[in-house]
């Protein structure tokens, strides 16, 4: 709240400092611009239940402050959600009857040829966007994943951070980020707000009454919960090529201690779970390139976990009668492991476009056992001087075990029609259909085939 | 009488063969100078703005600042319309080209196939929005010279939309003043026509209005606040400026 108050009284000094000093330069007016989403879903099945609601303003607030500094920032005002109201109480509170919120996704001053020529750096709130794939990149861990919408998940959240670009010459930067604080991810909401809930497997004859647990965050302070990074980008013999390396942590908590506790006779339990964040290194690697005029990239990325993760279970007050507390270890992850993409895409002459990706490892997987596999495909074709834009062919494939394809994979078909009303108005609709088996996450939405409508204006 | 007969017909061969040549010649000569006209200068920025209007007459509007360096450097940023404003396209020697999308905060590499596609929609390919030489990329044939133009017909020596571009070529200053273009059926899809004016001691197509003969669609392309030779480096065509 702080924070965000912080970057509130920046903007509001930029905007009215502009005001005040009256630019007449128009390079280095203070430039609005934005964005309205509505963006709606609802459920296909019977019940026809709303899935999704947003409403969201984007206001970006973006100043040439000389020729070599920029300031640059972008807001978010929503109503999302649906009102959860359990009581007449509730009628009395705006913020439940209507949900509300403001995030600030980016603000940030840039400063050109900083101190020496070659140096650009980059202050405040921003989104650092590693990797050369098509939303889904394994190097692209410096900034917290935002899950809130689960069916967006290449999104993230800027990091407060300070981010340094040496220019070694006109084709190889190196980079330097130190983001100061750790902020994990935010789960997602609504219908998908179980998506990443881990299950539990219970010894035979117990039932799970609840569970409760703690989140245990690195403390506060430089050592534990700073993160950083560091990249070497460039261009050589037609390729795009990095490598890069982050100190950072796996933003998505793990269980690290479960304890059982019996509430009945009949075998109920409660599990308490304490959970923590993975101090984790990260080695990536991508690279870009064109060959007969078809594009390819690929990126890599070696998670190495500071320390073997293991999640102890205490099971000692299921037998009170043993002499020794009951522990059963599992182990998380023991070794490092490589989350990889590999896409190309194709634009033919007639308009349409095609764009097919493999992955190997979705954000939310760990170890080397527990990466599935994912074929993306997307193929679209514009009309009426490209006002209208059909997808018939779009979605995922995943397998979770080859060696029992027909009941570990899972189907998720997304075609799209969208349609420019004007140069600002897009207006478009799709469907989402999940179908499948397995230990993959989307084959636990088979109820949740929904159609969506959106609508974006741009100002 | 049959050995004069085929020595007037060699005599005949050889001066059809000299004529085409001449003429090919001239056509080469004619085209390599529209090329000076038209890529002489060592650097150019400016403003574009691009009208299109249907054949309803409703109209679309797309600005964008332009910054090229010879005829293989060019930095394209869309000010307008709002959806597209701060998209940037670089383009680099050897058919490198990156696409820098603000809302993704990330510059992108991408597949040459795309200058299949129309420019930002307009009626325009990337081949026509391309600064090399036409002399490099087409072979010419002299079809007609009067007292105002030049008539050459273009072939493309490489894979192209086009089976054939016929330009009319300013007599005296040797810019372009129409074009027509033809699909590989040899349709004629589309005209240009082109407004030239001198800045300094440079021809800028400060107007170019394209029509679409399928759709009816044109597209007029207007050039302003254009600079000549101001000195850019290769640095202004970079990764680093592409993000800014």
């Amino acid at each position: 709240m702080i924070m965000k108050r912080k970057y509130l009284l920046i903007i509001i000094l930029v905007t009215v400092s502009d005001i005040i000093n009256g630019q007449d330069i128009e390079e280095n007016r203070l430039k609005i611009s934005g964005e309205l989403i509505a963006d709606e879903r609802f459920l296909i099945g019977d019940k026809q239940d709303w899935a999704w609601n947003e409403n969201r303003f984007t206001l970006k607030f973006d100043r040439r402050i000389t020729g070599k500094s920029k300031f640059n920032s972008e807001i978010w005002v929503r109503n999302s959600g649906l009102p959860d109201i359990i009581g007449s109480s509730d009628l009395f509170n705006k913020g439940i009857v209507d949900p509300f919120s403001m995030e600030i996704r980016e603000a940030n001053v840039q400063i050109y040829e900083f101190l020496t020529r070659n140096l650009d750096i980059k202050i405040g709130r921003q989104r650092i966007a590693w990797g050369t794939a098509d939303k889904i990149n394994p190097t692209d861990n410096l900034n917290p994943f935002d899950l809130e919408d689960i069916l967006d998940f290449g999104r993230h959240r800027g990091s407060d951070a300070i981010t340094a670009s040496y220019y070694l010459n006109s084709d190889f930067f190196l980079q330097g980020v130190y983001i100061p604080y750790f902020q994990p991810a935010n789960m997602p909401v609504g219908l998908f707000a179980n998506a990443l809930a881990p299950v539990t497997d219970l010894p035979e004859g117990l039932t799970l009454k609840s569970i409760s647990d703690t989140l245990l965050m690195p403390r506060f302070n430089i050592r534990e919960s700073s993160s950083a990074g560091v990249r070497i980008k460039g261009y050589t013999k037609g390729i795009d090529v990095s490598l890069s390396y982050v100190w950072g942590y796996d933003g998505l908590p793990v269980s690290t201690r479960n304890t059982f506790i019996p509430v009945d006779l009949t075998g109920g339990i409660d599990i308490n779970s304490r959970l923590s964040f993975i101090r984790t290194h990260i080695l990536g690697a991508d690279f870009a390139t064109s060959i007969s005029g078809a594009g390819f990239w690929g990126e890599a990325a070696l998670y190495v976990p500071d320390k073997k993760v293991i999640m102890t279970n205490d099971l000692s007050a299921l037998y009170p009668l043993s002499p020794a507390p009951v522990i059963v270890d599992a182990t998380i992850v023991d070794k490092p492991y490589v989350k990889f993409i590999l896409g190309g895409d194709y634009n033919f002459r007639d308009g349409s476009y095609v764009n097919i990706q493999y992955l190997h490892g979705f954000f939310h997987e760990r170890g080397k056992e527990n990466l599935n596999d994912y074929f993306f495909i997307r193929y679209e074709k514009k009309f009426l001087n490209e006002k209208l834009m059909i997808a018939p062919v779009g979605g995922a494939f995943i397998v979770s075990n080859w060696k029992k394809v027909k009941d570990n994979s899972t189907i998720v078909y997304v075609p799209q029609i969208s349609y420019k009303a004007t140069d600002d108005i897009e207006i478009s609709l799709s469907l989402a259909v999940f179908s499948g088996k397995g230990d993959n996450m989307f084959s636990s939405f088979n109820d949740y085939d929904m159609f969506m409508f959106l609508m974006k204006y741009n100002f | 009488m049959e050995t004069i007969i085929k020595k007037r017909l060699c005599i005949a061969l050889v001066l059809t063969a000299c004529v085409m040549s001449s003429l090919a010649q001239d056509a080469g000569d004619i085209l390599k100078k529209m090329d000076e006209v038209m890529f002489s200068p060592e650097d150019m920025t400016g403003r574009m703005k691009v009208v299109m209007t249907d054949k309803n007459e409703k109209q679309e509007i797309r600005e964008a600042t332009i910054l090229q360096k010879g005829t293989e450097m060019r930095l394209f940023r869309f000010t307008s319309p709002p959806s597209q404003a701060g998209i940037a396209v670089l383009s680099l020697p050897d058919d490198v080209m990156y696409l820098y999308l603000p809302a993704y905060a990330r510059e992108r590499r991408i597949a040459t196939s795309a200058k299949n596609q129309n420019f930002a929609g307009t009626d325009f390919s990337y081949d026509d929005m391309e600064s090399k030489s036409y002399y490099s990329k087409y072979t010419p044939i002299l079809l007609n010279t009067d007292n105002d133009f030049h008539v050459i017909e273009l072939t493309p020596k490489a894979v192209s939309d086009y089976s054939r571009i016929v330009v009319k070529i300013n007599i005296k200053e040797f810019y372009p003043e129409s074009m027509e273009f033809y699909d590989r059926a040899n349709n004629k899809i589309k005209t240009a026509k082109y407004t030239f004016q001198k800045i300094g001691n440079y021809w800028n197509a400060s107007d170019v209005l394209m029509t679409n003969l399928r759709t009816g669609r044109k597209t007029n392309m207007q050039m302003s606040d254009i600079r000549y030779d101001t000195g850019l480096t290769d640095e202004d065509f970079t990764i680093r400026k592409l993000k800014q």
